[in-house]
């Protein structure tokens, strides 16, 4: 095995080495290299302090509402209008096809062919005169009829 | 192909399949996928976080971020590569968008104390004196203070490879860079830290 510190080849074999992930077969390669290469032995010794430091290193443990707090985020983020929960993920595919079948049908309804249907026009008839007349005899009876006495006596001419 | 290249193979498609599906389902609309990505990372992403920004407030919002991003995009995944480097890439980009911030922030804060008060104060450590630690606190702090010390990237690159126990090619999806660039950021920071832990053997 060359030597990785001066020919830079396979370098990445010391650290893994110093940290004990090395295969073996690897492993042993390393090992018989380092009992023989003064600078591959000092930068094992010193990467296996480093390793070791860090290994000492432990984080904090979570708060126990870390995840409540992640959930409550989750729901504000979510969107409030009935339109956006409509646009939520469940919804979203159908919306295409939902616009599509809006589309269909307003289609189908302005080009339906409307033969045979009678178009409704407002026209004016021919009224004839004595029609009116009467029509205005009418209303003047009704008019009387729904008149109390005191009323029908005030309207009378003195 | 060696062995121990397939067995990492196998493990990463393994993994790929397992949490890339949740990830499938999470965006059906499945909550109970989305709890058992988050039960399955929360922790391991808040400690890298905290390891990177070494202020655990910070650490656990940035989380929270994580994952409410996670939730956000979950219509917009494709399982392209490894759910975790899709997640670690996350985590990696908050965390040096933060640490970016409080650079801006505190070279302001210097600025401004030279404006008002004249010499250049020392910003204040957020860590506990030494004086009144065990010895292990000490060791403690110098190991936290020297992985601060590192610059960003290559902070970010030894968390990944020393806690998270990622490989080079997945350390170098989640940073964007090449897997040689890795390496190189891997050796340059464990070399700064042979020296600045040497006393520690």
């Amino acid at each position: 095995m060359n030597c990785p510190i001066k020919t830079q080849e396979n370098r990445e074999w010391l650290l893994e080495y110093s940290a004990g992930r090395l295969d073996g077969e690897r492993a042993a390669m390393v090992e018989r290299h380092v009992e023989i290469c003064p600078a591959c032995a000092r930068f094992v010794e010193g990467q296996r302090v480093v390793w070791n430091a860090l290994g000492q290193w432990e984080s904090p443990e979570l708060s126990a509402d870390f995840n409540r707090r992640l959930y409550q985020k989750i729901d504000q983020a979510q969107p409030s209008t009935w339109l956006g929960r409509f646009l939520q993920p469940l919804w979203r595919p159908m919306v295409p096809v939902a616009a599509m079948c809006l589309l269909i049908v307003a289609g189908v309804v302005l080009h339906t062919p409307t033969a045979g249907v009678s178009p409704v026009h407002p026209r004016v008839e021919n009224v004839e005169p004595e029609q009116v007349e009467r029509t205005l005899d009418d209303l003047q009876m009704l008019r009387e009829l729904s008149l109390t006495p005191q009323e029908t006596n005030a309207s009378q001419p003195m | 192909m060696p062995q121990w290249v397939k067995e990492d193979m196998g493990a990463t498609s393994l993994a790929l399949d397992c949490d890339a599906e949740l990830m499938l389902r999470v965006r059906e609309g499945d909550g109970a996928s989305f709890a058992l990505l988050l039960e399955k990372y929360r922790v391991s992403v808040a400690h890298f976080l905290y390891r990177m920004v070494q202020d655990q407030p910070v650490a656990e919002e940035l989380a929270q971020e994580v994952f409410l991003r996670v939730y956000k995009s979950r219509e917009s995944y494709e399982p392209t590569a490894k759910f975790t480097t899709w997640l670690y890439r996350i985590a990696t980009h908050l965390a040096l968008n933060w640490l970016r911030d409080e650079k801006n922030e505190r070279s302001q804060e210097r600025l401004d104390e030279v404006a008002e008060d004249g010499p250049v104060r020392e910003v204040a450590d957020r860590a506990p004196t030494v004086e009144h630690q065990m010895v292990r606190q000490v060791k403690l702090e110098e190991v936290r203070k020297a992985v601060a010390a590192l610059p960003d990237k290559q902070r970010a690159a030894v968390l990944m490879h020393k806690y998270e126990e990622m490989d080079y090619s997945q350390i170098a999806k989640v940073l964007s860079c090449s897997e040689s660039a890795v390496k190189s950021l891997l050796f340059r920071a464990y070399e700064t830290l042979r020296v600045r832990l040497a006393h520690m053997a």
